[in-house]
């Protein structure tokens, strides 16, 4: 394997490893802008330019390949100069905008203007004008000023997506990015450009001007959008101002982003579940435990009654419980452990299919723990156990609600007709809820730690990001309670790891893991889980 | 001397492949496929010296010997017929006066490097050259001189002209196979070379028409005529000079390599176009290479000796200027072609062309500040070297060597507040 010098210091790499990466893999920051380890490599900013010895110019390290022996220098004078003339170059016809930029503070031209600038600005010819503002897409608006070319929205667009609808348009310094005639930025990974955009030229709409960055808490999670389980990195709004009602720890997730991971998402996410969010936020929520006319009641009462009817239709068989595909394992494991402790039941997890699968990202199984549902609790479709409340066979049927969007949780089409008790457990008032004897309220996606199993068996991390709404608490809770109040034997869980480690000793299908080795990355099964097919 | 590109440009019909094939045309090429190895081409390409006429001077042999030889792709020639370096206009003389000799060329270096079709990528301005060159591909191939059994060898190699639609960059010959391509013509990072990852990902090699012109002729009377003219042995054959200006005869003079600069404009230029007013400055290679002073044109035209004098012959567009001429309107007008031509990818060029452009715009307009000159300089510094093309060096080197060398000139413009020179005209 080829050695290299790297500002002295001798490191050994792959062959065909880039300069810039090696320099990277020793934590030597070379700055960079159009270079993209998810994209190909444009060389056009001229920021990495480092010195190689025995080559007459200063090389770009995006590009240039290590060599045996070859000596690399990325901060000596010579080096420094380049890097603070291209920075001066970049920022001449750059508005400097940033106390109104949704980008400062996360801002490349920020950073290296601070590292590698000088401070002050010899440019007092007039700045080129482009357009500000430009509505490119659904989600995405350009400011043509603030753009500095790198091209990575280009090659995305071009590569990741293969959809091409921007380009670059005029030359020289008039250059700007624009769609193709009759084109908008409209496919179904848009979001992603605004991600890469460097600096403020490319933003999601829905983020624009919602808050600055730096009142962000950010938690590293995984998307529950759908089964691909993509990994993100979700950011709740904690400025002050907009904490509305007494006693609110922060005012609601404000976006989320794409989290790397090289196994299950690359660099990107799919728009949908980039926003996500936003129904989950607007969702009316169910606040406290009530009865079927909005009541509210007292959360013990609320579960004695609850487990009363299960228990009494459980004695006869005629216990129905339909399960969510997006609940986690911690909370369907504990549904299946009351299950088992009361009596058994008809147990069916919902299916919740749409659309078709796409070769990036985006599976049609909209159940982001589908594989964990089948695996826990069987495969049997919640269309069943529909049917036969419809039959006539069950006298109390158990609904969990989806934990993401109100509009995923399964319509039963009239079936709480024909059962004694409808129970539900979820968070949000929904048409399941409504229709419900009793609601149990639950807390949301990104209100509970947990895990989940992909469509590929990876067992990955929820995050609970935010403080639930209301009394609503995590699934497996809810069902811990139950199981206290129906006197069946449990244990006194308190966190999310000792339910897991629990189901870990319990399901052959969780054996050799453990919830302290699942990490930010997740934890590869090596099967993919055929359940929720 | 003997004229040897331009032998029938003055005959009647010169465009028609009569009477270049009673001039003895495609005679290299029959020699070329029917009694040489592509190999031995390329070494007589070599051994002629011929460097490459578009601007670098590369040496051609060389050059098509970096093609693979073993063949396990498709391999293509590009002729570079896009010339747009401002004070070059010798590649139009002959695709729009002799397009067959341009022609063997391209087929002769398409045979020595087995490509399978040969592009003439020709500025899209040049409509009428563009016309010839169609016309005489159609007698190229009805006389079997290009296309399926090439001289009736049994090889195959098309020909096709293909327009450009209007971008200096696209004659940098990355962005040409990027234009090619159908793509905006912007230039590549190198490596890879396209010898190796060239056009559609094809080893490819790209020449420049007179380059190409030089060939048949090398290949009809050997390498040793060829190198036998010129200074020496590394600036050899016949060459065209592009002469513009303040002269009596501004024109394409075909010369040997080497002709001194002072022979060009008093004997064959007929010497400065107002008899009071004396040489000031001359460009040597189009409008990119750094401008000489009066005192430095006691020079040959050709590579190595105005590389000593850093600067170079580029694609030979000598343009004259007189005492009369503003230097730094005449840098202002070239620093505008180059801040418009940038192809904006890549940020020095991108940026600092305009920035340049503007800078010289105050001065020239009297409103310059006392820092400029240094400023100038400062930013063609930081460009040259650093872009992934050549254009940003071709906008730094007029900058760098007209601010220097005519330092006192932007000084008075500056402090003045307008132009000094007696009898500055501006068209």
């Amino acid at each position: 394997m080829p050695k290299v010098t790297i500002d002295g210091v001798e490191i050994e790499v792959q062959p065909g490893t880039t300069v810039l990466q090696a320099a990277l893999s020793r934590g030597r920051e070379v700055p960079h802008y159009c270079y993209h380890p998810g994209l190909s490599i444009a060389g056009n900013c001229r920021m990495c330019l480092v010195e190689v010895e025995k080559a007459p110019k200063l090389m770009i390290a995006c590009q240039t390949q290590v060599a045996d022996g070859m000596v690399v220098n990325t901060r000596n004078e010579r080096v420094e100069q380049a890097q603070s003339s291209v920075m001066e170059f970049l920022l001449i016809n750059h508005p400097l905008d940033c106390p109104i930029c949704d980008q400062a503070g996360e801002c490349r031209l920020q950073e290296y203007a601070v590292e590698h600038g000088t401070g002050v600005s010899r440019h007092d010819v007039g700045k080129v004008a482009q357009s500000k503002a430009v509505d490119i897409g659904p989600h995405i608006t350009l400011d043509q000023e603030r753009c500095i070319q790198c091209s990575r929205c280009v090659r995305f667009c071009n590569e990741v997506t293969g959809t091409g609808e921007l380009d670059f348009f005029q030359r020289g310094d008039r250059t700007k990015i624009g769609l193709y005639p009759g084109k908008s930025l409209d496919n179904l990974y848009s979001g992603n450009v605004a991600d890469i955009c460097p600096v403020g030229a490319l933003t999601v709409k829905e983020f624009r001007f919602a808050t600055r960055v730096w009142y962000l808490k950010n938690t590293p999670s995984v998307c529950a959008g759908c089964s691909k389980g993509c990994n993100v990195m979700v950011a709740v709004g904690r400025k002050q101002e907009l904490m509305t009602s007494p006693g609110q720890m922060d005012d609601g997730i404000k976006r989320i982003v794409p989290r790397v991971n090289e196994d299950v998402n690359g660099h990107w996410i799919c728009d949908e579940g980039r926003l996500s969010y936003l129904k989950l936020e607007s969702a009316e929520r169910l606040p406290y435990a009530q009865d079927g006319d909005g009541v509210e009641l007292d959360w013990e009462v609320a579960t004695l009654l609850a487990v009363q009817s299960m228990q009494t239709a459980a004695a006869t068989g005629r216990l129905g419980i339909i399960a969510s595909p997006r609940a986690t394992n911690e909370t369907l494991y504990a549904l299946k452990k009351l299950v088992d402790g009361i009596g058994g039941a008809r147990i069916g997890t919902h299916r919740n299919h749409r659309g078709e699968d796409d070769n990036l990202l985006i599976r049609a199984d909209k159940g982001a723990n589908a594989a964990g549902a089948a695996t826990i609790l069987g495969t049997e479709d919640a269309v069943a156990v529909t049917l036969a409340a419809r039959n006539g066979e069950l006298d109390t049927l158990v609904v969990m609600g989806d934990s993401l969007d109100p509009a995923d949780t399964i319509d039963l089409h009239g079936a709480a007709e024909d059962v004694g008790q409808l129970i539900f457990v979820g968070p949000f008032v929904d048409v399941a809820s409504k229709a419900a004897h009793l609601r149990l309220p639950a807390s949301a996606w990104a209100e509970e730690d947990g895990t989940m199993v992909n469509c590929d068996g990876r067992i990955q991390l929820v995050r609970r990001c935010h403080r639930p709404r209301g009394e609503g608490r995590p699934g497996w809770l809810v069902f811990q309670d139950l199981m206290r109040a129906a006197g069946v034997e449990s244990s006194a869980w308190s966190e999310w790891g000792e339910v897991y480690d629990a189901m870990r000793d319990d399901l052959d299908a969780f054996g050799g893991t453990s919830s302290a080795a699942i990490g930010l990355l997740g934890l590869s099964t090596g099967t993919p889980a055929a359940a929720g097919a | 001397m003997e004229r040897v590109l331009t032998r029938n440009i003055h005959k009647e019909n010169s465009q028609s492949i009569g009477v270049y094939l009673a001039g003895g045309g495609y005679e290299g090429l029959r020699k070329a496929v029917t009694s040489m190895t592509p190999a031995e081409v390329v070494d007589a390409v070599k051994k002629s010296g011929l460097r490459g006429r578009g601007g670098a001077g590369f040496p051609t042999g060389l050059k098509w010997s970096f093609m693979p030889q073993e063949k396990t792709k498709k391999h293509y020639l590009l002729c570079n017929a896009d010339e747009s370096e401002p004070g070059t206009f010798k590649d139009r003389l002959l695709m729009e006066q002799d397009p067959h000799m341009t022609l063997e060329g391209c087929m002769i270096g398409a045979y020595a490097m087995q490509a399978d079709a040969c592009y003439i990528y020709i500025r899209g301005e040049f409509v009428f050259g563009a016309r010839m060159l169609d016309e005489a591909v159609a007698e190229a191939y009805a006389k079997g001189y290009a296309g399926k059994n090439v001289c009736g060898t049994g090889w195959n190699c098309d020909l096709v002209v293909h327009r450009g639609a209007g971008a200096y960059i696209c004659g940098e010959e990355t962005a040409l196979m990027t234009s090619l391509e159908g793509e905006r013509g912007n230039p590549r990072v190198k490596p890879p070379f396209p010898a190796q990852f060239g056009v559609w990902g094809m080893p490819t090699t790209i020449n420049n028409v007179e380059t190409l012109a030089c060939v048949p002729d090398i290949i009809v009377r050997g390498p040793e005529w060829f190198a036998g003219i010129g200074t020496d042995e590394r600036n050899t054959g016949s060459k065209l000079y592009c002469l513009s200006g303040h002269i009596q005869r501004p024109g394409v003079y075909e010369a040997p390599m080497g002709l001194p600069l002072k022979e060009l404009i008093n004997d064959l230029g007929g010497g400065m176009l107002h008899p009071d007013r004396p040489l000031k400055a001359c460009i040597p290679g189009g409008s990119s290479v750094p401008v000489l002073r009066a005192e430095e044109c006691d020079c040959n035209l050709d590579f190595d000796s105005l590389a000593a004098l850093k600067t170079g012959l580029g694609s030979a567009g000598i343009m004259v200027m007189d005492t009369s001429t503003c230097m730094v309107k005449a840098l202002q007008r070239i620093s505008h072609f180059y801040a418009h031509e940038s192809c904006g990818q890549c940020t020095p060029c991108r940026e600092g062309c305009g920035w340049m452009e503007r800078i010289l715009l105050r001065i020239e307009e009297g409103r310059g500040l006392q820092q400029d000159i240094d400023l100038l300089k400062n930013i063609a510094d930081n460009i040259e070297g650093r872009t992934i093309c050549a254009l940003g060096d071709a906008a730094a080197w007029p900058v760098q060597s007209f601010v220097t060398k005519f330092r006192d000139e932007f000084q008075a413009h500056i402090d003045e507040k307008r132009c000094t020179v007696q009898g500055a005209t501006y068209a």
